[in-house]
């Protein structure tokens, strides 16, 4: 189960990146366009275009392992989630829909950190959306500094 | 093999956004990190900075792969580098490098020694490939504007200024130069002192003001560092840096106003390339831009050609002028009478530093210099003087012909000249001084500040 301000962190306003990897433990890297967990299943959920990211999706199978990592485009805090894919389906409607307003409301902060839309025009992909399902087994500080990689510490709940 | 040649590519490397670098450890679990840079060894090879990344590093011992993908800033079109480690290296040209890209880098956000660079890592490219657009947001243009032929520009840049006689018209026109084939609008060059201690403008353009004199300490800021260092350096966006430090060294114990550095506001990108010539640091050139990613790995190697050449033509010039004989000949006695109004003239022996009227002027060599050609003319009447006997004059702590004195002199006439009178120097002709004053020095030997 993640802490709220964790689950709030990566549902909010963070560029994604994830990795998959193959039979030859070759990583292969997807860019999400959003991502929230889901309290009922405690699973997270990552929103990823299957056709953009071929190779990462193509690996995306259930009982494989998952990284996420999320960052905050203005300072760099970052995250990262390692856990065990669930389950990967085409997206819904709602979870379309998500996405859409996912990359309406990182574009207009990339533009105002001054990256464009060219810039981004592969980064926030949402065709041929597919919603990869994951169990969060590990979370890791990412922020660049002496603490990148630690485990966050869980307090007892 | 490499899909696509890692040449075509090298604007990614330093993306408008981060890298992004996945590993997997030894039980297949992938693990992801962002990179600031990807630095462009060979046409099959990369180096990765080795700093915070103890997961990938452990990854990567494990298996010896990894996987990075780039973003180029200007197209928007993303590249995957199938990579496999060669070695790790903690010194080294390029060691040294992104080490000293490293120290810039955190000393404009204020955090020195952050980003301390531990190791670096070279990888074999075994593949590189595009990730092809499916339906982009946006479009890059059809026709996207021809690459300008820098090897063209710089061959044409450095045949002109090989031309030309004297190094006060070498060093305006360089940078008239670079302005025209390469586009750097803002750009000055630094004279070092020496000692390895500090630079001083000598000529800018595309400024407010021209900043003659105006000092950096030797590994402070991009220009320092590049001068302590011998190494060329670029910021391609300071967006990322939380705010510009000014890298205007101050001299300690002295309560002076120091000459502002040239600055333009909204610097976004910076260059800086040292002055080298037979193994020697003569300067720095540097430029600056409002607009990020201005600058190029291809303007970097353009600027790297044309600052040889003008390196190149100071160490002529002084050579050719230290083995002139045109020396020793004027020297005109002038009336020492009052010649009008007094204005104090404060010498601090300790560091050369001249104050006229209590505003600083200049020091070092420069100050020295000055004091001697005051103090000559108050005690003598003299007023014409010559590189020859400068040179001569032990006092000064010249080092033989590798003086600079040139130069030195160049830098103190456009700093009387920008600062405006009571004092002037003037050429009459090649190796010859005139000192014009307006007003009667009262001088004063201030031997403790």
């Amino acid at each position: 189960m993640l802490e709220d301000d964790v689950a709030s962190f990566i549902a909010g306003n963070v560029m994604m990146i994830a990795a998959t990897r193959d039979g030859a433990l070759r990583a292969h890297v997807g860019r999400g366009c959003g991502a929230y967990f889901d309290a009922d299943t405690g699973e997270l959920v990552l929103l990823v275009s299957s056709s953009q990211w071929p190779d990462f999706f193509a690996n995306a199978r259930k009982g494989g392992p998952i990284a996420m990592t999320v960052c905050q485009p203005d300072n760099y805090r970052a995250l990262q989630i390692k856990g065990t894919i669930a389950g990967v389906d085409v997206a819904t409607e709602v979870q379309s829909a998500k996405a859409s307003d996912y990359r309406d409301r990182m574009l207009a902060i990339m533009d105002r950190l001054g990256v464009s839309r060219l810039q981004l025009s592969t980064v926030f992909s949402n065709v041929d959306l597919a919603a990869i399902r994951f169990w969060p087994v590990d979370l890791f500080i990412q922020t660049p500094g002496p603490e990148a990689g630690e485990r966050v510490q869980r307090s007892q709940s | 093999m490499t899909g696509v040649p890692l040449e075509a590519i090298r604007d990614s490397f330093e993306g408008i956004m981060p890298s992004v670098i996945a590993t997997t450890d030894a039980s297949g679990i992938p693990n992801l990190s962002y990179l600031s840079h990807v630095y462009y060894v060979d046409s099959h090879h990369v180096a990765l900075s080795n700093q915070f990344f103890s997961k990938t590093a452990a990854n990567v011992a494990a298996n010896g792969r990894a996987t990075v993908v780039v973003l180029d800033g200007r197209m928007g079109l993303q590249h995957v580098l199938d990579l496999v480690f060669v070695s790790s290296s903690r010194s080294g040209p390029i060691f040294d490098r992104i080490s000293a890209q490293l120290d810039v880098m955190a000393s404009l956000q204020g955090k020195s020694h952050m980003l301390k660079l531990r190791a670096v890592d070279i990888y074999r490219v075994e593949r590189c490939r595009r990730i092809d657009p499916v339906a982009p947001i946006e479009t890059a243009p059809e026709n996207p504007v021809v690459a300008r032929d820098w090897l063209a520009e710089a061959a044409a840049a450095t045949a002109e200024l090989s031309a030309i006689a004297d190094p006060e018209t070498l060093l305006d026109r360089s940078l008239e130069t670079l302005e025209e084939r390469c586009g750097f609008r803002h750009s000055m060059i630094l004279v070092a002192d020496g000692e390895g201690r500090k630079l001083s403008t000598v000529a800018s353009r595309g400024y407010p003001r021209y900043g003659f004199g105006a000092e950096i300490a030797f590994g402070d800021g991009i220009i320092g560092v590049a001068a302590e260092r011998g190494l060329t350096l670029r910021i391609a966006d300071m967006r990322r840096s939380q705010r510009y430090v000014s890298a205007v060294a101050l001299a300690a114990g002295l309560n002076r106003d120091d000459i502002p550095m040239p600055a333009i506001e909204q610097v976004q990108c910076q260059i800086a390339v040292p002055l080298i010539a037979s193994g020697r640091l003569s300067g720095v050139v540097f430029a600056e831009s409002e607009e990020s990613f201005a600058f190029s790995h291809a303007h970097e190697a353009a600027l790297e050609i044309i600052a040889r050449q003008i390196a190149a033509g100071l160490a002529i010039f002084e050579l050719a002028d230290a083995a002139s004989d045109a020396a020793g000949r004027g020297v005109a006695p002038v009336s020492s009478a009052d010649k009008g109004q007094a204005f104090s003239f404060q010498y601090f022996p300790r560091d050369g530093g001249v104050f006229i009227d209590n505003d600083y002027v200049i020091r070092g060599v420069p100050g020295r210099l000055l004091y001697h050609f005051v103090r000559s003319y108050v005690e003598t009447g003299r007023a014409e003087f010559s590189n020859r006997e400068i040179r001569r004059d032990r006092t000064f702590n010249l080092p033989d012909f590798k003086d600079n004195l040139e130069t030195r002199l160049i830098l103190l006439r456009r700093r009387l000249e920008e600062r405006g009178g009571p004092i002037g120097i003037e050429r009459p002709e090649r190796g010859q001084i005139r000192l014009v004053i307006d007003g009667t020095p009262q001088i004063a030997v201030m031997e403790d500040a």
